[in-house]
């Protein structure tokens, strides 16, 4: 009894207790990351294709999930059958009993298609401009040979579209503005010159779209004649396969390599059909992307607020009234700030701008919609707070001895604060901001109403003049998350994604603080171990 | 065309596949999209959530004739497209309902005439159960027995368990689990206006942030029932065949395209895109390539995809006149 006194009295149980509750919170992060992963990863791994015998024909696809007996139902079991357009769904629940053997035959083939999903069954044959060229195996052979060359020609295409095909596209469009303000001024002379102009283009781009239609025509040479387990044919241009994984005649190898590159497809390429498959890269482009513009506004917003507090204002009950606010401000709910980003920001300012700097393009609104500016800048609002606090808690540690110091010999106040004060807080003002950060990239609530996108066409920043695009609308991760979760119209084939863009939005989280840990640590060694 | 149709449903329902798109074709009369140049600048697009997929299909089929064009799309619920056609905040104001007269005045206020009403598909509304849910089939009054609060259809009783529906063993005495979505969506506004007859919902009904949510949510929840586009459907559900006690007598209709088409399926309804057009200049050139876009082959082609149902040729040459 005494021995229990003692232990209370020395601590003992206390770090006992406390090291418990450490490793009770450790447990439930990697629980949480584990679960994530475990459920997402998974999900690029090639698969063994199973054939069984149902009452209506032979069934071909990846074995997905399982229901044991209950009552009077049998047992079931789910197949992902692919072929959404023969099929109409990608998945199908089917009666365990007598399904036959479950085989898995070699030649049984996944072709991931730019449309309609997977195609899951055999590849009957390969043709170049109708003609046979290969069948069976060897068909398969040469289709995976000929891949990468449509795969190039497809990627040519597109660049071609976007690059020059577009160019064109925005002269025309700039040639309409200006159009229509030459209209209201009634300038017949400078109708005349525009018109020469945009016959010019025209004609530019009629060739562009002839050499165009050339390349499609090639890239169409080469067809696939697919048929599925129950013998329905379909016809896909190699052009348009993404992928061919024979699952059951792969190696652990080979199947590697089709994980890693469905990863690297996942992280690096544009979404498709309705973000249910694809890539996610612009939702990471345009977290990214905000939070660093949220970073750039909200460092100076919070600082100079701060610096004003503690070393100019004269403390009294203002001051004190205005920390109260500012602390309150950290509680408000982020849907209020969504609200006043929207009606302030978008309508008012955005509408302001657009009035007096955009009157061109109106009634389709530049800045008077949601957009990255409004985003970041209502996120920076919602996240002042914290930097603003550990600002003046950084001020505030700044020893008076090398204030006094400096004061003495002859430096002005604003001197001493540039010279000797900021510099030595700001590893604290590093601090808030890294909190900031924390706080601003899972923040999804404000972001729906100040400019995300479930699909945004054009990143924020491209090659076309003026490269920022502050009034582009963008994705976002936890939205995307939200979207693909709840609002995805193959929300089966979308679930393993939903996982993958969280464990994403973990990771840019991750290194977006460890890059901020790591400028704080080099300022540190810097100032030579100073405060905070 | 017909008959087969037919024939293929009743073979799908004979054997248990749920009857869906994989039978519908567009109608080979509806026009091919034809290309035009320059065409560029900015959409926007804010509205209904039912169409928020069909609308990233048809942007993303839109972006490869005009690589250069930009569409955002953004569907939190129908009733979020009026006011952004008001501001000037979308161009484009995708709908599951038609607008309702306060909320087209309020238009009217503002530009001098009417928004106006495109509609680029047809949505059957399926009353979804779980898949292992043996019921054969539920009346509109019944639906609306199990919904509402107010019963305005009809039914004698409320119907709270399965046993009221029919059911026999373990599931007569397990209540019925009811999901359904948020009253911005459009999808609750019609559902509330036919299926329950203007009535109002239970309080019990789970409201959901999304039409893929209410199916996910009745694909796990056995003694679960719940409504939203036929398109959202999974392998995890059964859409209910339906009948109308006061129409057809009573006959049972599965959501089939030829019974939407022909009315026989009682929850069949348009899907709407809303435009600002003034009626005495011409329409935004963007604008109106995206909407002839939607409504040609292509586009209706890009319906069937995401499950919805396309327009016919006729409805078609109607919609495309009021573009011009």
């Amino acid at each position: 009894m005494s021995r229990l006194a003692d232990r209370i009295r020395q601590g003992g149980i206390f770090v006992w207790f406390s090291g418990a509750l450490l490793a009770f919170c450790l447990a439930m992060i990697v629980s949480l990351v584990g679960f994530i992963v475990a459920k997402g990863m998974g999900y690029f791994w090639p698969s063994p294709l199973v054939q069984v015998q149902t009452a209506d024909g032979p069934l071909l696809g990846e074995v997905t999930a399982h229901e044991p007996a209950r009552g009077e139902e049998t047992e079931k079991i789910q197949f992902r059958v692919g072929n959404r357009d023969i099929y109409g769904q990608d998945f199908r629940w089917v009666p365990a009993a007598g399904l036959g053997p479950q085989e898995r035959p070699k030649d049984a083939v996944l072709v991931e298609r730019l449309e309609y999903g997977p195609f899951i069954g055999r590849i009957a044959s390969l043709s170049h401009e109708g003609q046979e060229v290969a069948t069976g195996p060897a068909a398969l052979e040469e289709a995976l040979k000929r891949l990468p060359e449509a795969s190039r020609l497809r990627r040519h295409i597109q660049s071609i579209e976007k690059g020059q095909v577009g160019d064109l596209n925005r002269r025309i469009e700039q040639l309409r503005l200006s159009r229509k303000r030459l209209e209201a001024k009634a300038d017949a002379a400078g109708l005349a010159a525009l018109d020469a102009k945009a016959a010019d283009l025209q004609a530019a781009y009629d060739q562009l779209q002839g050499s165009l239609e050339q390349i499609r025509t090639e890239a169409k040479a080469w067809t696939l004649n697919l048929q599925t387990a129950d013998g329905q044919a379909k016809e896909c241009p190699l052009g348009a396969v993404v992928r061919m994984v024979p699952a059951n005649a792969m190696g652990p190898l080979d199947k590697l390599g089709v994980y890693l590159s469905r990863l690297w497809e996942f992280a690096a390429d544009d979404p498709r059909e309705s973000n249910t498959e694809g890539g996610i890269f612009p939702a990471i482009f345009g977290t990214v992307m905000m939070v660093l513009v949220m970073s750039v506004l909200v460092v100076p917003l919070g600082v100079v607020t701060a610096l004003y507090l503690r070393e100019y204002a004269k403390q009294g009950w203002l001051v004190r009234a205005v920390r109260v606010a500012v602390n309150n401000l950290a509680g408000v709910p982020s849907i209020v700030f969504g609200v006043f980003g929207l009606g302030f920001f978008v309508y008012g300012l955005g509408g302001s701008i657009d009035r007096l700097f955009f009157a061109d393009s109106l009634p389709t609104p530049t800045f008077g919609t949601g957009g990255i500016l409004w985003a970041s800048l209502t996120l920076a609002l919602l996240t002042v707070p914290v930097v603003v606090v550990a600002t003046e808690e950084a001020l505030g540690a700044v020893p008076r001895s090398q204030r006094e110091a400096s004061l003495a010999m002859g430096a002005t106040k604003w001197q001493t604060l540039w010279n000797v004060v900021l510099p030595s807080a700001t590893p604290g003002i590093l601090t808030g901001l890294i909190l900031a950060i924390a706080r601003g990239a899972g923040e999804v609530a404000p972001l729906m109403l100040t400019g995300v996108v479930k699909l945004a066409p054009a990143m924020p920043l491209d090659g076309t003049f003026p490269f920022f695009h502050l009034d582009r609308k963008f994705m976002h991760l936890g939205f995307h998350i939200y979207d693909v979760g709840f609002q995805s119209p193959n929300s089966e084939a979308a679930k393993p994604m939903v996982f993958m863009a969280s464990f994403l939005l973990l990771l840019v989280v991750v290194v977006l603080n460890l890059f901020a840990l790591n400028l704080r640590r080099k300022l540190r060694e810097r100032l030579g171990g100073s405060t905070f | 065309m017909r008959i087969r149709i037919l024939a293929q449903t009743l073979l799908a329902a004979l054997v248990g596949v749920t009857a869906t798109a994989q039978n519908v074709k567009v109608d080979p009369k509806v026009s091919t999209y034809k290309k035009v140049s320059g065409i560029n600048g900015n959409l926007n697009s804010i509205g209904s959530d039912t169409l928020n997929n069909l609308m990233a299909y048809w942007v993303e089929g839109f972006n490869k004739k005009y690589p250069n064009v930009k569409i955002q799309v953004e569907g939190k619920g129908s009733t979020t497209a009026p006011p952004a056609l008001i501001e000037g905040t979308s161009q484009l104001g995708p709908m599951s309902r038609e607008m309702k007269s306060e909320e087209a005045d309020k238009f009217e206020k503002k530009f001098g005439y009417k928004p106006t009403k495109v509609a680029v598909a047809i949505d059957t509304l399926a009353v979804f159960v779980n898949k292992n849910n043996p019921i054969k089939s539920l009346s509109m009054q019944q639906v609306d027995a199990i919904f509402s609060k107010g019963r305005k259809g009809g039914h004698a009783k409320d119907i709270k368990t399965w046993g009221e529906l029919g059911l026999t063993g373990e599931a007569a005495n397990k209540p019925i689990s009811l999901y359904g979505r948020n009253s911005a969506s459009g999808t609750y506004g019609y559902f509330k206006e036919h299926a329950l007859f203007k009535g109002d919902y239970k309080d019990s009904v789970k409201e959901q942030p999304g039409s893929s949510s209410v199916v996910q949510s009745v694909g796990s929840d056995r003694y679960a029932i719940g409504y939203s586009g036929i398109g959202y459907a999974t392998s995890g559900v059964r859409a209910v065949p339906m009948s109308d006690e006061a129409k057809n007598g009573g006959a049972v209709f599965e959501a089939t395209y030829a019974n939407a088409l022909s009315g026989k399926y009682p929850l069949s309804r348009y899907l709407y895109i809303y435009i600002n057009k003034d009626p005495k200049k011409a329409i935004d050139p963007l604008t109106r390539e995206f909407l002839k876009f939607v409504l040609s082959k292509e586009g209706q082609e890009i319906v069937v995809k995401d499950g919805f149902l396309p327009l016919t040729a006729k409805m078609e040459a109607d919609e495309i006149a009021k573009l011009n």
